[in-house]
């Protein structure tokens, strides 16, 4: 297992480094002036000359590439052309309400899908399935945007039961201090991955309850309590590892549809906008960030994988 | 050639796409707004922006800084020499001003300034040395100050001289328009207090550092470098000394929400009733109408024009809307040096043709639900309509009329086909000729580049796309995202042909104007918002002269010259919608230079 591990690291420092590498050239292939670009219709020659030295932007590509790839290095995303705060500084004052809103929702999405799943393969056919599966049908063929917007709609605009808006602090503390305020954000989010999870679930489970396994558990006289609970459970969780590895690069690229929604400032806006802006030190340092996560993500499904199915660790080792 | 600084103009033009301008002419729906009742002071108030994230608190930002809401930021804080905008009118407001006397001598090349005797929050009066203190400053490092243009202040200024405590005397190097001078540079310079802020570093004493070349240089560097710490804007001793009605209270980190609190030293003639008011910023459009919608926490905000069907559901929620027009100039510029097309672009008879297409009329109605200027010409008649020639007013010299128009294009040579493609049929350079370059069978079929993300715009440039089709006048609409759209839309001219000279016709929104609404480097050779290349030597004298004389004439004459010429075809300029809680007064009516500043104005009723 550890060589394994070993391996699958060094195979993801060989991916980041690929994705650094052709992120740069991509963003610098941009057509037009970034100069232009970032200062306006009434930039002059001579302040768009001082733009392109302050960013060495007047520097060929191979050099500015080297001196970026020496920030990154140093712990140094660069300063955004926009925004003109370090990158690494709007990722922190960002990246933990994402986290937190994300994190929650997948963690609330998973608590309720499932025991969800495995509820509707145990009852499968029956009403509380078919209810259930009309449900999560609608729910999951139904766009994010559309969705935040009718929860607002209906809970803040005409029963003033909660906030329209996302709490307005900066810090996760102050976020807290808003319940209200959070709800219909992590609602939405919630309730759209519970849709997708809770299919996965149940179809992973009527798989797991077909097996052989079961009937031996059963036929040892094992309640159906026990076992749900350890076969059909574990052995149904292993797609469901892989899709919440899969999700975690979506925690740090943000939700820019609820953000939007909602005035949540979080990563997703803050992409969206550099990429509208040229504002190449967001774009080059979020990237980064998502590919870091992605194989952070897969990683950390496959080591997962391993704890959850002892086949997988044996293979490997 | 003179070119002419933003400034608070782009500031103000930044908040107009949130909350926007007006005049005189601004109407107000519902009771709030205008002075009612008996002001009771206290209360808090909720301001709404779109996408508006100050970054910068030092009045001077670097070169490289493109932030216009750091001007909202700052100007409760450090007010400029001159205060434009008074109540519903577009003129100087001489009572919020900071001087109290300005005169003009030695042919328009001497300004005499009296500062008014104010104090500072601290208690220290606001004197002479503090403009000396921002001159000294700018003229050593004007090339990294955002708002610089070249020739203009401090550039064009010779020598400062203070003679006493309040007066200053600035000796220009060419003769200045004293109305351009007064309303479109003094606006422009914010004054900063020299007793405060003359080190360089936080454990020096303050001394006369600005008045050498190296340590003003220090000092600016030192002040730009605090002025970027967005952690420090309510705690560092600097910006606790204000000029300003307010004091900053308190910033969040990203810029999303920041407070202010009275300053209650302020020397102003108005002292302000609310207890506090906030800057909030929104994403987008709809998320602040669903805050306003779903209960009282924004105090005032706006309405994008294509949401203007909610005014009923806002009105039922307790809010009065008043309308504020947008001081400044927008169009369609083509490209007079396009390698394929330029030469018919050239022809003053194409440009009054494809203006004679435009239905203004129609889209002010039709897409604007009449919250739009109807753009005949450089000047906004709604926004500032003082300034607005007397042809302009009566809807300019090419009013909608496609008979007209096709019969203009027949007259020169082109088989004009509606709704098909119009060709050039008798090629060569006589009167009834296409004109000078374009080749026989040269087709009449542009590319119209435009910013996306608003749904007016949109909806604009196809009612454009269909009326051009009457006279087989083919356009390709193709939007894309104003940052993009700029960045790839070359200026270019007949000498200096950019690679990004590929385009035809682009429509980049507006430019915005400060109260004396003279050329932006939109029209004079070289200009740098001069994008489509137009070069005209009348053009150019008639410019010049509005800069450097105050007569009304002269201004009427550039800008029925440039109207009659068309370096762009003008269209129409919409306006904002300012909505505020029908409970809060002093707001209106609005002008569209101080619609955002005026803060102190606000109050609520006992």
């Amino acid at each position: 297992m550890s060589w394994y591990l070993v391996r699958r690291v060094g195979q993801a420092i060989v991916v980041v480094i690929g994705v650094m590498v052709l992120t740069f050239i991509l963003i610098h292939m941009e057509p037009g002036s970034v100069a232009r670009s970032i200062l306006g219709i009434r930039a002059t020659a001579s302040r768009m000359a001082i733009f392109n030295a302050t960013y060495g932007l007047n520097q060929p590509l191979y050099k500015q590439f080297i001196d970026y790839v020496n920030q990154v290095v140093h712990g140094n995303l660069g300063t955004s052309y926009y925004l003109q705060q370090p990158v690494s500084s709007l990722f922190a004052q960002r990246l933990p309400r994402d986290l937190f809103l994300l994190g929650t929702s997948t963690v609330l999405a998973l608590l309720i899908s499932i025991p969800m799943g495995i509820y509707q393969a145990v009852r499968r056919g029956g009403i509380g399935d078919n209810t259930l599966s009309a449900v999560t049908f609608t729910l999951y063929c139904m766009p994010a945007f559309w969705f935040a917007v009718m929860l607002v709609a209906v809970f803040a605009i005409q029963l003033h039961i909660f906030a329209p808006l996302a709490p307005t602090g900066t810090s996760l503390g102050s976020m807290l201090t808003q319940p209200r305020a959070l709800v219909l954000p992590i609602l939405t989010l919630t309730l759209i991955q519970v849709a997708g999870f809770s299919r996965y679930m149940r179809s992973s489970a009527i798989d797991t309850l077909a097996q052989d396994y079961l009937r031996v558990a059963r036929a040892k006289g094992l309640p159906e309590r026990l076992v749900l609970a350890r076969h059909v459970l574990r052995n149904s969780l292993l797609p469901i590892v892989t899709i919440v590895g899969l999700s975690l690069p979506g925690l740090v690229t943000g939700a820019i549809v609820v953000e939007e929604v909602f005035n949540y400032q979080g990563m997703g806006l803050l992409f969206y906008s550099a990429a509208t802006r040229h504002d190449f030190p967001i774009l080059l340092g979020s990237t980064l960030i998502v590919g870091v996560a992605t194989v952070v993500g897969n990683l950390a499904a496959d080591i997962a994988y391993g704890i959850l199915d002892p086949r997988v660790r044996y293979v490997s080792d | 050639m003179r070119m002419i600084r933003l400034a608070a103009a782009v500031g103000a033009a930044l908040t107009l796409t949130l909350s926007a301008a007006a005049c005189s002419s601004s109407k107000s729906s519902g009771p709030g707004g205008s002075a009612a009742g008996t002001p009771k002071h206290g209360g808090s108030v909720t301001v709404a922006w779109i996408d508006a994230e100050p970054n910068f608190i030092f009045p001077f930002a670097p070169a490289t800084n493109t932030d216009g809401y750091n001007q909202n930021l700052t100007l409760p804080l450090w007010p400029a020499l001159t205060y434009d905008g008074d109540g519903g009118q577009s003129i100087v407001n001489q009572k919020e001003s900071l001087w109290s006397n300005l005169s003009f001598s030695n042919g328009n090349k001497t300004a005499t300034m009296t500062l008014k005797p104010w104090k500072w929050s601290d208690g220290a009066p606001i004197t002479s040395r503090d403009f000396t203190f921002v001159y000294n400053l700018l003229k050593t490092n004007y090339k990294n100050w955002n708002l610089y243009l070249p020739g203009t202040f401090p550039t064009d200024v010779q020598s400062v001289t203070a003679t006493d405590e309040h007066t200053v005397v600035i000796n220009l190097t060419a003769a200045t328009s004293p109305d351009f001078f007064t309303e479109d540079v003094l606006n422009n310079v914010q004054l900063i207090p020299q007793h405060a802020w003359d080190k360089t570093s936080d454990s020096q004493a303050v001394g006369n550092y600005d008045q050498t070349p190296s340590g003003a240089t220090a000092v600016y560097n030192y002040l730009q470098k605090a002025g970027s710490q967005i952690s420090t804007f309510t705690t560092n001793p600097l910006w606790k000394v204000v000029a300003g009605p307010w004091k900053l209270n308190d910033f969040n980190s990203d810029g999303t929400l920041y407070g202010y609190v009275p300053n209650k030293n302020y020397s102003g003639p108005v002292k302000p009733y609310l207890s506090r008011w906030e800057n909030q910023a929104f994403t987008t459009d709809s998320a602040m109408l669903d805050a306003m919608r779903a209960g009282r926490t924004v105090t005032v905000g706006s309405l994008p024009l294509n949401d203007a069907n909610q005014l009923g559901a806002l009105k039922a929620a307790g809010y009065s809307s008043v309308q504020l027009p947008i001081a400044g100039v927008t169009g369609i510029t083509p490209n007079l040096y396009n390698a394929q097309d330029g030469t018919i672009f050239q022809q003053l008879y194409v440009r009054q043709a494809m203006e004679q297409l435009i239905n203004r009329n129609q889209i002010v109605q039709k897409v604007y639900n009449g919250y739009a200027d109807p753009g005949v010409g450089p000047v906004p008649v709604t926004a500032i309509p003082n300034m607005a020639s007397p042809l302009e007013k009566s809807g300019g010299p090419y009013p909608y009329n496609p008979t007209a128009a096709i019969n203009l294009l027949k007259q020169h040579g082109w088989n004009v086909v509606p709704n098909g493609v119009t060709t050039c049929q008798s090629a060569g350079s006589g009167p009834t000729q296409c004109g000078a370059g374009i080749k026989a069978g040269q087709r009449m079929e542009f590319q119209l580049l435009y910013p996306s993300g608003r749904t007016t715009t949109e909806e604009q440039e196809a009612a454009i796309q269909a009326s051009e089709a009457q006279a087989g006048i083919k356009l390709d609409l193709k939007s894309e995202p104003f940052n993009t759209l700029i960045g790839t839309t070359g200026v270019c001219t007949a000498s200096s042909h950019s690679q990004n000279c590929g385009w035809q016709l682009v429509d980049l929104g507006y430019t915005p104007y400060l109260p004396y609404p003279s050329d932006q480097g939109v029209f004079v050779t070289g200009g740098s918002s001069n994008f489509g290349g137009y070069s005209d030597p009348t053009e150019d004298r008639l410019i010049n002269e509005t800069e450097t004389a105050s007569s009304q004439q002269t201004f009427f004459q550039y800008e029925d010259y440039t109207a009659r010429q068309l370096p762009m075809l003008f269209t129409p300029l919409r306006a904002g919608i300012v909505l505020y809680q029908s409970s809060l007064h002093g707001l209106s009516p609005l002008n569209p230079f101080s619609a955002d500043n005026t803060e102190e104005t606000w109050y609520f009723t006992k």
